[in-house]
């Protein structure tokens, strides 16, 4: 027994003791192979998976390392089936290559014959391979490389590809940093990319993905396209690179409902990317119609099912994806990393938050009581119609009004869902409600009072959730929102993460209506925050009317 | 010629010894007379038992001296085996398996029957004299079917004996090939031999096969041996405790149902295979046994075993593991779908033997941890198992990886622990090597609260009920939600105990959201009641309701107010109406549905008709039935007289029932199978009545004796011990 910080459990998760001496030597260490789960106040999870395991040795770790890096950080001994498991599943990684091919085009090469055997023989595999060339090669159709990629790892025996990536049409991009320094962690994740081809970068809200973005350019020094949520974002994304990087306006377009520019540098929304025109997808060509070098897509955890099944076609392009909360509700984390690319960084939020990139944060969950005839009526509701009632219920409205009172001077942003209830705050609080139907002009001319301080606070709907960049806004009042989703909640919180010209802290409050459903939701949605370090106060309806906060 | 009776007689103190030493049935219980011994040493299961003792090369000495004629020397064995075959026969003597006779070395009656047909792979001895230089020349047809048969089996199959092929021709016309029915033939036995090259077998394996396998540094050995040691450990703990509030239901033909096995692995995190074992282990030890009602339960052990150092424990269940018969590898494998766990059809007769052998073999290799093939090979090397070699070979692979679930290997390296247990040493050393119990945690805003270290048991066993466990392994991490709160509220602790514990056990605060979550599920637990009653007494007047609750003459009824209009009884509605009359007052009835029952009491049976049986008249038969019924009886009618007058011209021939001994028995049926005359024998049935057969004697095989029974006219078997008396005709 030594007295390390690390505890390896016998479900292969890793615990980590953070308040120990050793344990930024020790996260570091691990970071290559193992990935973070959670990381709340003092014990962080870390879980060897076999995708990160296989991530480590295509990086050039190898079982040794990992195994010796277990027992050395190792409070007790290290279970040996864990041991066995690690230099198992890594000696699977590297039997089949994929290698580009003069003649064949793409082929699956291996080590190991009865491998391959047992490969071609899978009912997902067969229909992607080609003719057999030899005993240890077989042609595979090009255009079915990520598929095959994919399969394979489903079977347990990771392809490496060395079939390399196109470089595009090289196009001069670098980073312009006469005012600003890029951040270490950024540059870390930019480099981190770009040594494994493709894959995620996972960064807190506000931590400056943009940037990353940039500089994954900047390496690419190609034509590049850039897949973002909506035309606000897109604005907001050519602002950026305008300021950070050495292109000029004519080298970005826009690719939107409104304009269809193509350039050099294309940002495009997955909006007008999956329209549909006469049943099939329109927009879809602006894949091929140039040779990019890189595609960047913001928010990847918001990408939609038709872009995941055209990015299984391009896996010969160097891929970027961006996200601050990888948990989709649907469970498809998983088909982001086969298809963009394995996490290549990720980095727990507190820990951006101590460096002071990020505002220091804290949530509140405000619990009101429904009225007695209000739980009359929510105990008799439609089962679809409950959750819209609690959320919705009046006693809502005065803690609002009573929050917006208390931090009058701040800026504020009160986010909800229904759009009746939003309606209505934004009447009685007198200030302008931005949702679905507000034209992105009137959006964008709304945002910018809010960001140059004319207006102190803005009702808005989910339009807001994602993407939009508030500096200065320090307190957000969650009313509502889409059942238990838990990134959404994190991507509230976002919202206000910028760090703040004069140092302060941001306030995040979540109205909830005690013992509904609503509590319920709130609970789930917390959850990942609360896995990030995030520990909610939970304070009366009462205490906000007295002021007592 | 000297029979093996006579042989022992002759030998001294010293060999009986020593044959009793390798041959502990034999004296168990002590035989009366050297007669007697012999017998019991020539018995086909002591025989079996003391070849399943030799080790491959001493077995394929005996084969060699089981395939040659008797009588034969030290030379002739050498000649078909190997010189160091000369060392091997006096231990085989020593073992009784051979016997030194006047004219040479024998073998005592039944070795080969125990040793099976073919011995060696080889046919019979031929009949007729053979020319065995004449199959150097032998046609390439003939050889290409002589290479087919040469390792064995020797029998082969020919499309008809009457019209074979060029080859087997000249086999057959040289005698080299015997046929044995109309498809099939076979080569002799001294055919094999001569093209085996003079040897008997292929390979004479005289030394064991090497174990191959990684050396392991100790020090990680004993890391992971302690960490076996305490996951273990745990696993008990886990297990009964599991059972403690969830009693599993045993399968009616006894035994852990699969889909209890299935709960079990799942609570504790582990495979099916790990599962079964671990509850064969509590099993073993006297930790949990199937109650009077089926129900499997931690026994009072369990209470004594929590109080005991981690050392007793780990003794506790690692010694009955040694000895025990039980084999819980066999459980939920796929040819044995239905073994169930503590079940009775895990016994397996090597078991423990096989068991004691590979323990000692990873004792003997030190520092190595065994690749399994080659560890396999060697355990078939020192004990050829006959029958059943598939399971051999299973036990093997479950022994070693029990043996690392138990940690008495680490890294599959044998672990100063396992050395010390062997050796039955004392094993206070666990004790200090445990990682030491904490006996606090830390909770985290999310929910979850962490024991960096295995966990007192008090502590472990309260948070067990509040928690659910997300993660096992040196720490535990449990999670709280509202379902593990509540079912610390129904285990009976208050929210604030709950809260209080919480509280004194974490290091770390209690985050916000964690206490009001326990508040509001103790707020909300217990608000709604529900019991059972058989009857309720309600008046809108709550007066009324006081002044009988207040009535002295009404105690009888033990009314209890649940509310103000509202009294429940445990006593049927029926009599709680006529107490309430004699005492004056005016009660109605009410159904459930809150119906008012009026009118005199009239009662109707709730369940059906089910009117009593009728026994006794038999039906007509039919004209059909009554004739075959005749048929029948006349049938079996002339049969048993013959039978009769059969016995009548026996008893004649005989007088009286022959008596022998034991021994008399066995001598007088080997001399009259060789002279093939019919013999008079009494045969004792299973209820001990003695008949009497008139049989022709055939073979003497594996205790038993086959004959043709002149009364049935069919080759029947007639086991030995229960001839009475044997008497020639």
């Amino acid at each position: 027994m030594t007295d390390g910080p690390l505890i390896v459990q016998s479900d292969k998760t890793l615990l980590l003791d953070i308040d120990h001496s050793m344990s930024t030597e020790c996260r570091r260490a691990i970071a290559p192979f193992a990935e973070l789960e959670r990381s709340p106040e003092h014990i962080h999870t870390y879980r060897l998976t076999n995708l990160g395991l296989w991530n480590a040795r295509a990086a050039g770790h190898d079982a040794e390392m990992v195994i010796d890096t277990l027992i050395k950080y190792s409070r007790y001994a290290v279970p040996h089936s864990i041991l066995v498991d690690v230099a198992e599943t890594m000696s699977r990684y590297g039997r089949l290559r994929l290698e580009a091919d003069p003649i064949h085009g793409l082929i699956l090469i291996t080590t190991d014959t009865a491998v391959l055997e047992e490969v071609i023989r899978a009912k997902k595999i067969a229909p992607l391979l080609g003719v057999r060339i030899d005993n240890e090669t077989i042609a595979v159709h090009p255009s079915q490389r990520g598929q095959i990629k994919q399969s394979l790892l489903r079977l347990g025996w990771p392809a490496e590809d060395f079939a390399g990536y196109v470089d595009g049409q090289a196009h001069e991009i670098a980073l312009k940093q006469d005012d600003w320094k890029i951040r270490p962690y950024q540059e870390l994740a930019a480099e981190g990319f770009w040594h494994g081809g493709s894959g995620v970068v996972v960064l807190p809200c506000g931590a400056g993905k943009t940037i990353v973005g940039a500089a994954a350019m900047a390496h690419a020094k190609a034509t590049t396209l850039i897949l973002v949520t909506n035309t606000i974002a897109a604005r907001q994304w050519r602002e950026e690179l305008l300021k950070r990087t050495t292109l000029n306006e004519d080298e970005i377009g826009e690719y939107s409902g409104a304009k269809k520019e193509i350039r050099p540098v294309t940002i495009a929304t997955y909006q007008v990317m999956t329209k549909k025109k006469d049943g099939v997808y329109a927009h879809l060509d602006l894949f091929d119609t140039h040779d990019w070098g890189l595609i960047i897509y913001d928010e990847v955890h918001l990408l939609p099912a038709p872009i995941f099944r055209f990015t299984a076609d391009i896996q010969s392009r160097r891929r970027l994806g961006l996200t601050a909360t990888l948990v989709r509700e649907d469970g498809m984390e998983g088909e982001v990393f086969s298809l963009i690319g394995p996490k290549r960084f990720d980095v727990p939020w507190k820990e951006i938050e101590s460096q002071g990139y990020i505002a220091p944060a804290q949530c509140v969950e405000v619990r009101v009581n429904l009225s007695e005839t209000e739980r009359i009526s929510y105990a008799t509701a439609e089962p679809e119609e409950r959750y819209r009632f609690c959320a919705t219920t009046r006693t809502k409205r005065n803690v609002v009004e009573s929050l917006v009172a208390h931090h009058a001077g701040e800026q504020i942003l009160v986010i909800g869902q229904y759009i009746d209830q939003l309606d209505e705050l934004s009447e009685v609080l007198g200030v302008p409600l931005i949702k679905g139907e507000t034209p992105i002009k009137e959006r964008e001319i709304l945002f910018n009072k809010f960001r140059s301080g004319e207006l102190t606070c803005l009702v808005v709907s989910k339009v807001a959730n994602f993407s939009i960049d508030l500096p200065d806004a320090t307190i957000a009042i969650q009313v509502s929102g889409a059942f238990g989703s838990r990134q959404e909640e994190a991507q509230r919180l976002g919202r206000i993460l910028r760090p703040k010209s004069d140092g302060r802290s941001a306030t995040f409050y979540s109205v909830v209506s005690r013992d509904t459903i609503d509590q319920d939701f709130a609970q789930n949605r917390q959850r990942f925050l609360a896995e990030q370090g995030y520990a909610y106060k939970i304070i009366d309806a009462d205490d906000v009317f007295q002021g007592k906060l | 010629m000297r029979s093996f009776t006579d042989y022992l007689r002759s030998v001294d103190d010293d060999a009986l010894l020593e044959l009793f030493t390798y041959r502990a049935d034999l004296i168990s219980p002590v035989p009366s007379d050297i007669a007697s011994l012999a017998v019991r040493a020539c018995s086909a299961p002591s025989l079996a038992r003391a070849i399943d003792a030799l080790n491959q090369w001493h077995f394929q000495v005996l084969e060699a001296c089981a395939v040659i004629n008797e009588p034969f020397s030290e030379k002739q064995i050498i000649a078909v085996t190997e010189k160091a075959a000369a060392e091997v026969l006096p231990k085989l003597i020593a073992r009784g398996l051979i016997y030194p006779s006047d004219d040479g070395m024998r073998l005592p009656n039944s070795v080969r029957e125990v040793l099976g047909s073919e011995i060696a792979g080889l046919g019979p001895a031929s009949m007729a004299k053979l020319t065995l230089k004449k199959l150097d020349e032998a046609p390439d047809s003939a050889k290409k079917v002589l290479e087919r048969l040469i390792w064995g089996p020797p029998r082969g199959s020919v499309g008809d004996i009457k019209n074979p092929g060029p080859g087997v021709t000249w086999l057959l016309e040289e005698n080299f090939m015997v046929p044995l029915d109309q498809r099939t033939v076979i080569i002799p036995r001294e055919v094999g031999i001569y093209l085996r090259g003079g040897k008997v077998h292929k390979e004479r394996e005289m030394t064991p096969p090497e174990i191959k396998g990684t050396k392991r540094e100790m020090r990680n050995v004993q890391l992971a041996a302690i960490a076996n040691v305490a996951t273990v450990l745990r696993w008990v703990d886990e297990i009964l405790e599991y059972w403690a509030q969830e009693p599993a239901d045993a399968l009616r033909a006894g035994g852990l149902g699969v889909r209890d096995l299935k709960i079990i692995a799942t609570h504790m995190g582990i495979d099916e295979n790990c599962a079964a074992f671990v509850a064969e282990l509590v099993y073993l030890a006297g930790l949990v046994t199937i109650d009077a009602d089926d129900k499997i339960l931690p026994t009072n052990n369990f209470d004594i075993w929590l109080t005991q150092s981690a050392s007793t424990r780990w003794q506790a269940i690692a010694a009955p593991w040694l000895i025990t018969s039980r084999v819980s590898g066999l459980v939920g494998r796929a040819e044995s779908k239905n073994t169930a766990a503590l079940g009775p059809e895990l016994d397996r007769v090597n078991a423990a033997s096989t068991r004691a052998l590979v323990l000692e073999l990873l004792a003997e290799n030190k520092e190595v941890a065994p690749e399994l093939e080659s560890f396999t090979k060697r355990v078939k090397w020192c004990a050829p198992s006959k029958r059943n070699p598939g399971l051999q070979e299973e036990m093997v692979q479950w022994t070693l990886r029990e043996a690392e679930w138990l940690g008495i290997t680490g890294q599959g390296v044998i672990s100063s622990y396992g050395q010390e247990f062997l050796a039955g040493a004392d094993l206070d050393i666990i004790n200090t090597d445990l990682p030491q119990p904490v006996d606090h945690i830390l909770i985290q805003s999310d929910n979850t609260a962490i024991a960096p270290g295995p966990l007192v048991h008090d502590v472990a066993a309260v948070l067990a009920i509040i928690g659910d466990i997300e993660s096992r392994g040196g720490a535990t991490v449990y999670r709280f939600t509202d379902t593990t709160i509540r079912r610390g509220l129904d285990h009976g602790k208050t929210g604030d105990e709950i809260i209080a514990f919480l509280r004194k056990t974490s290091k770390t605060p209690i985050p916000q959201p964690l206490e009001y979550l326990i508040s509001d599920v103790a707020k909300k637990h217990g608000r709604l009641r529900v019991g059972n009653t058989s009857s309720f007494v309600r008046c809108e007047d709550p007066a009324l309701i006081t002044q009988i609750i207040s009535d002295k003459r009404l105690d009888i009824l033990s009314l209890r107010r649940i509310a103000p209009e509202v009294m429940i009884c445990d006593m049927d509605a029926h009599d709680v109406m006529n107490v309430l009359r004699n005492a004056g007052y005016l009660p109605a009835a009410e159904s459930t549905n809150g119906m008012l029952l009026t009118g005199p009491r009239s009662s109707r049976a709730q369940s059906k008709p089910r009117p009593p049986r009728i026994i006794g008249e038999l039906e007509v038969p039919t004209d059909a039935a009554l004739t075959a019924a005749i048929r029948i009886i006349r049938v079996g009618e002339k049969s048993s007289h013959k039978q009769s007058t059969l016995r009548n011209i026996a008893s004649n021939a005989l007088g009286a029932l022959p008596r022998t001994t034991a021994n008399e028995t066995l001598d007088i049926l080997l001399k009259y199978i060789q002279e093939q005359r019919s013999l008079s024998i009494g045969y004792a049935d299973n209820n001990g009545a003695v008949s009497h057969r008139i049989i022709d004697p055939i073979k003497i095989s594996a205790g038993s004796l086959i004959a043709r029974d002149h009364g049935t006219g069919e080759m029947q078997t007639f086991r030995i011990p229960r001839i009475t008396g044997v008497a020639p005709l």
